[in-house]
């Protein structure tokens, strides 16, 4: 169903009295769209946000557009974010991105069939003393190595989240 | 390791500290904010503030408490501080360390300035791939709402102010204050024509302050110790220590507390115990991706504002970056442009069009098809976008990579086309 639930309103309504306007709850109210629908913003919400926040649909969906954070498309339930950027990219970021491609059959930017990986090339994740980097949902693992990757991924196939 | 001078990583450096409310309190946290709201009227704290020559250290290095005086008064409006926590440049990583480990500094900090600039509603801005950060911080904020400093009427001084933490979500540009300011809004992260400054017009329309996370971290040093204290930290007109995020190819990447004016070559060789595997070094970017390179013969100077300045760079979020003798700076180059053609936020066409024209050029060197006019053609492109556009991002992307070309153009060569 398109439309928050009682408890996701609650929080809702209580976003709205920390901002002058509803517009700009716009952000937080995005990220929760995401949270209730595993990771992404469905068809169809975009006009609901639009609603709730008292401005167009065009509007929502310029901000969706051009936040890296906001997907139109499922992604994994596992989504790794690999770090390529300066210093992580000159410490082997670039090799490990490459190691996760060969190992999960997967390009930045898909999502593995069976819905269980997505690949992400992300710019600096502000953690560059523990170069290279990755982010697998909330979670960051540092100075990663292809056993410990190897090692998650298994971890993954065997529990799917 | 040389020794760090400890104000902002004390209690962090502690091996016991836990960096909760209540051990900030045993080791005398808001005491300076007490002292604020019982004894001293908002202007004097602006004083204090003036006095002790803080300059901001997002990147920009403007007197803390000069931009607080731009605020105007009696407008009718209200005022709002935002604290900048949107640390993204490519190499800076202090932020994040004060808010995971001892968040209650700076927002201690914060609180004080919210009262100096008459502020009744501060929001922070955290970037949005910072989750657990995030997570942690609102649980620091509930915990003060809960401890009664936050809210109404803190430490019964009848002042009241409420706290708001709001996520991003994933863009750089949103650490430029106007563009920060646009997203709180809920809009697209784009920066704002300038003038009206933020302390004119600002969130909501209204009069703003922007400061950096480990800016206001110095605020409770200054309260408690006094202006002088802190100017007699750093060299003249670079006052106190600051945080020094290193990476790249060295032994012990981390960040480290150093007074302002401690030099490059120490901050390498003493703190950060070299560079890594014996090698030499060849290159440093000293201050995040957006500043110049400085090549194996620069380090001797002093790392503060100005002395960079000098050097023809620039400190800004103070991101040493360390790069040894075997580093292909063609690859250097191409990385800085390919983050800033991504994070380019479109508005400007020589900035949009710039980097991706950029990426391009160095691409081609990278695959050994660059030639002479074409090397010409890429200082020539990142020229063009150096001071054409609406905020620094077009300097910032541009300035750099002249600067790769003209400090190492025998690294461009090696890639001729044969």
């Amino acid at each position: 169903m398109t439309k928050f639930d009682k408890k996701t309103m609650t929080e809702v309504r209580a976003l709205f009295k920390r901002y002058a306007v509803k517009v700009h709850a716009l952000l937080p109210v995005l990220h929760l769209v995401q949270r209730e629908n595993g990771g992404y913003i469905p068809e169809g919400w975009a006009h609901y946000v639009a609603e709730l926040c008292q401005t167009t649909v065009n509007h929502v969906r310029g901000v969706i557009t051009f936040y890296n954070m906001f997907r139109t498309e499922p992604p994994g339930k596992y989504h790794i974010m690999v770090c390529t950027s300066v210093p992580c990219g000159l410490c082997g970021g670039d090799k490990v991105l490459e190691h996760l491609e060969h190992r999960l059959n997967l390009a930045p930017g898909q999502t593995s069939k069976d819905g269980l990986f997505s690949l992400e090339e992300v710019q600096c994740l502000a953690a560059c003393d523990k170069a290279p980097l990755i982010q697998i949902n909330a979670e960051v693992h540092e100075r990663v190595t292809y056993d410990q990757i190897d090692a998650l991924i298994e971890e993954a196939y065997r529990k799917p989240a | 390791m040389a020794k760090e001078k400890l104000l902002l990583l004390k209690n962090i450096r502690e091996a016991n500290y836990k960096g909760d409310l209540d051990s900030y309190r045993k080791t005398g946290g808001f005491t300076a904010l007490e002292k604020v709201l019982s004894a001293m009227k908002p202007e004097e704290v602006v004083e204090a503030v003036k006095d002790s020559g803080l300059r901001g250290r997002g990147g920009a290095g403007f007197p803390t408490g000069v931009k607080w005086g731009f605020m105007p008064k009696g407008t009718g409006k209200p005022a709002y501080l935002v604290c900048n926590a949107d640390e993204a440049e490519p190499g800076t990583f202090k932020d994040h360390l004060l808010i995971n480990e001892d968040p209650f500094l700076f927002l201690e900090g914060m609180i004080m300035g919210c009262y100096a600039i008459a502020c009744h509603h501060g929001y922070i801005y955290i970037r949005g791939e910072s989750i657990k950060s995030a997570e942690h911080l609102q649980r620091a904020i509930d915990s003060l709402y809960k401890e009664g400093l936050l809210g109404k009427n803190i430490f019964n001084s009848g002042y009241d102010l409420e706290m708001t933490l709001h996520r991003g979500a994933g863009a750089y540009i949103c650490g430029e204050e106007t563009a920060l300011l646009e997203s709180l809004e809920g809009k697209r992260g784009q920066p704002r024509v300038k003038p009206p400054f933020p302390a004119v017009s600002g969130y909501n329309a209204c009069p703003t302050t922007v400061n950096n996370v480990e800016t206001l971290a110095n605020l409770p040093f200054i309260i408690n110790e006094g202006a002088e204290a802190f100017k007699a930290l750093g060299t003249p007109n670079n006052s106190g220590t600051h945080l020094v995020s290193i990476s790249g190819h060295i032994n012990q990447p981390g960040v480290y507390e150093v007074e302002m004016g401690v030099t490059i070559r120490e901050l390498i060789d003493d703190y950060a115990e070299g560079v890594r595997d014996g090698k030499k070094l060849k290159a440093l970017i000293p201050g995040g991706a957006s500043s110049n390179v400085l090549t194996a013969d620069e380090i001797d100077i002093p790392y503060d504002f100005d002395s960079l300045m000098k050097a023809g760079t620039m400190m800004g979020s103070a991101a040493l970056m360390v790069f040894d003798e075997d580093t292909d700076i063609v690859e250097l180059a191409y990385r800085t442009i390919r983050f800033f053609n991504h994070e380019s936020c479109g508005q400007c066409t020589p900035c949009r069009e710039g980097t991706n024209w950029l990426k391009h050029m160095i691409r081609d060197f990278m695959d050994d098809n660059g030639n002479g006019p074409m090397l010409e053609r890429v200082d020539r492109v990142a020229e063009g976008m150096i001071g054409t556009t609406l905020c620094p991002f077009g300097d910032a992307a541009g300035a750099p990579i002249r600067i790769f070309v003209a400090k190492y153009a025998a690294d461009f060569r090696n890639h001729f086309a044969q």
